[in-house]
């Protein structure tokens, strides 16, 4: 018989979850610090939880928008086990769609999804607390035929007196899947109930076989941390038909190369 | 992760007793696990989440209340002993704490810990076996059979079998279907609610995990770039296919990935290899009762548990009928001077190798895994050995020259080529190699 100490462990599939946050001007002071501190609590508990996940490979990317936008690591997803916050400073505008961009841009498997083992489909974690100072329409349009975005796991998150909901629901695609809160502390919480939910998609009893979506993980952010459901405001947004969708089941997406 | 209970905080039995909270122990998908005082013990106390209680929380209370009224089938399960009264919407239950030393499915997945041994492995394989045996045979389905549903003891293959809020009589329905990746096809395809045949499934992927440290329908189909909703129906529901399917190999390993299949695959005696074949082949996986049953796993378990030898380098070594081998870590040629046949195969016969209860026969079930006959050295020559007989009753023997021969309870045959002794139903013969 093989050593058992010889054994491998067994093969997981990745787990990305993206981070798209402003840190435009507006973000400047209290805002970006509670981002901060719930950013390093929720990489706290996934850190912890993905030593022990054997259904997923947790991989964790954060990309930060204000003057254009840029990935805090450039070389691509890193493994949750190994992941430290660095914190985030504000200041500058808040361009939307340089994010998007550049979102699209490492959406494929060129880029940032190339995991040997295969992959889950990627959670979206969007914030922002303003309006878009880009013209971020086209980039929106071509994100959005991006199977990756199109098939990923979209939640939002409007912070502020002032967000653009609109905005950010069409970036979410959903508005049931949009948490809206000027109450820092509630959204420090539920940025980390959403993200652990999220990450556990894949290691959860299911109750059916429908699909779990972005709606229901902020349903179940919101129940854990007491908040009320009003929080999640209902603009109802127009998300075109993806092309991608199509695609995908065209070809069933059983090939590998169906996908880039 | 939720809002948890703090320490102190109590609350309301059904039994009319109060669990004090302690601290806070771990999470899963379903809720948290807290350490409690309670009528003056430490025991463990499942909260819920509110999303963990399945779609009707009012049923699902309903049935760890009868499951707490019940009690426990097997000792191997972790039984709900007392319920606690509804608190902002959800519940819990009290049951016993997890002792140190066992470990959840998925660290051994992980390598966080290793099996000491095969024989452990073999053990921990029998034990869920039998408690799921033993489950299914007073009528009752776990439902959502999973790796996180086990905790495992490496050193002796102990088991704890955990999460028996969903246990319920056969049909009936808890609101929970299952775990990705360890749902049986009809349930990922929504043609069935969980129930005794969907366990077995489940059942033998936790067994194939345990021995080969791979998830039996993740081969090269799954190495897929975006795991999306409709492809996992398939891999896992209306396509599934074994990672080592004979027929079609569109899904066996990937040699980069899955390298510990090519590792201890082909070590598997062939009887193992069938019978995960058998659960996993095409028939077992549209026709739910073409499912190996528990006693055919207990059986196959049995026998190679018997199989296996250790070499004084340490490793393990898989024999065949028996006979003498070489190790192929060490090389040296493996001394077994006898073997003992059943009507069916060989094992050796070296001290410390086991007859077991159900070998000999049909058993009770609490009975299958005792030793009913093990092969013993004198303290005096270790040179002699024989077989003790470990049951309450006498055998017959008889010697290679027709002598007939009464073995009492505690006495023991000598080890020597011809003698034949009968054992409830079983004859067994002892051969020299």
């Amino acid at each position: 018989m093989p050593k058992i100490d010889e054994l491998e462990a067994t093969a997981r599939r990745a787990l990305h979850i993206f981070y798209v946050l402003d840190t435009s001007g507006s973000m400047t002071g209290t805002p970006v610090a509670t981002l901060n501190r719930a950013m390093e609590e929720t990489v706290e508990v996934l850190r912890k939880q993905a030593k022990s996940n054997a259904d997923a490979e947790l991989k964790i990317a954060v990309l930060e928008f204000n003057t254009g936008a840029r990935w805090i690591q450039p070389n691509g997803p890193e493994n949750m086990e190994d992941f430290i916050w660095e914190d985030l400073s504000a200041g500058g505008l808040t361009d939307v769609g340089a994010a998007l961009s550049e979102l699209d841009s490492k959406l494929s498997r060129k880029a940032f999804l190339n995991s040997m083992t295969g992959a889950y489909l990627p959670i979206i974690i969007f914030m922002s607390d303003g309006y878009a100072t880009d013209n971020y329409q086209k980039a929106l349009d071509e994100i959005r035929q991006n199977k990756w975005f199109a098939r990923s796991t979209k939640i939002g998150f409007a912070l502020g007196e002032n967000p653009d909901m609109k905005m950010i629901s069409e970036v979410v695609g959903n508005s049931e899947a949009v948490v809206r809160t000027q109450d820092l502390d509630l959204f420090a919480r539920l940025i980390k109930f959403a993200s652990v939910t999220a990450s556990m998609m894949c290691s959860t009893s299911r109750t059916s076989n429908q699909d779990v979506t972005g709606a229901d993980i902020l349903k179940e952010a919101i129940d854990q941390g007491s908040a009320p459901e009003s929080i999640v405001e209902n603009v109802p947004v127009d998300v075109p038909e993806s092309s991608a969708d199509e695609k995908d089941s065209a070809s069933d997406g059983w090939d590998a190369d169906d996908w880039e | 992760m939720s809002e948890k209970l703090s320490s102190g905080y109590r609350i309301n039995t059904l039994l009319g007793k109060e669990a004090v909270i302690e601290k806070w122990l771990g999470e899963g998908g379903q809720g948290d696990v807290y350490a409690v005082q309670y009528g003056g013990e430490r025991k463990a106390l499942k909260w819920y989440k509110p999303c963990g209680m399945g779609k009707n929380p009012q049923a699902f209370y309903e049935n760890v209340k009868d499951n707490v009224m019940r009690g426990s089938p097997s000792p191997e399960f972790l039984w709900p002993q007392d319920v606690t009264e509804w608190k902002d919407g959800v519940f819990g239950y009290i049951m016993d704490l997890r002792p140190d030393g066992y470990y959840e499915v998925s660290d051994f997945m992980l390598t966080n810990v290793r099996f000491t041994s095969y024989k452990t492995i073999i053990d921990a394989a029998l034990h869920i076996v039998s408690a799921y045996r033993i489950l299914h045979n007073i009528g009752y389905s776990y439902q959502d059979l999973n790796d996180g549903n086990f905790f495992i003891n490496p050193k002796n293959g102990k088991v704890l079998i955990c999460d028996n809020d969903n246990v319920a009589p056969d049909g009936r329905k808890t609101g929970i279907i299952g775990k990705p990746r360890y749902m049986a096809p009809e349930i990922v395809m929504g043609l069935r609610d969980p129930y005794n045949l969907s366990d077995r499934f489940s059942m033998s992927i936790i067994l194939f995990i345990l021995f080969c440290l791979t998830h039996p329908l993740e081969g090269k189909r799954s190495l897929v770039p975006a795991m999306s909703p409709e492809l996992q129906e398939k891999l896992y529901g209306s396509e599934a296919l074994f990672i080592m399917d004979p027929e079609d190999r569109s899904n066996a390993p990937d040699p980069k990935i899955h390298r510990n299949m090519r590792a201890v695959w082909p070590c598997l005696p062939a009887y193992m290899q069938e019978i995960f074949l058998k659960a996993f082949g095409q028939d077992a996986m549209k026709n739910p009762n073409a499912r190996p049953a528990e006693l055919e796993w207990v059986n196959a378990l049995v026998r190679f548990r018997s199989e296996i030898e250790q070499c004084q380098c340490g490793n393990e070594i898989f024999t065949e009928d028996g006979a003498p081998c070489v190790c192929e870590c060490c090389r040296r040629k493996l001394s077994i001077p006898f073997r003992l046949r059943f009507q069916e195969y060989a094992i050796p016969g070296t001290p410390g190798s086991r007859i077991y209860r159900c070998q000999v026969g049909s058993c009770k079930l609490d009975e299958v895994l005792k030793p009913v006959g093990l092969v013993v050295s004198k303290k005096d020559d270790p040179s002699l050995i024989g077989i003790r007989n470990m049951t309450d009753k006498s055998w017959n023997a008889e010697t290679p020259s027709g002598k007939s021969k009464r073995v009492m309870p505690g006495e023991v045959i000598p080890m020597k080529a011809g003698i034949t002794f009968t054992i409830h139903d079983e004859t067994i013969k002892i051969e020299s190699n």
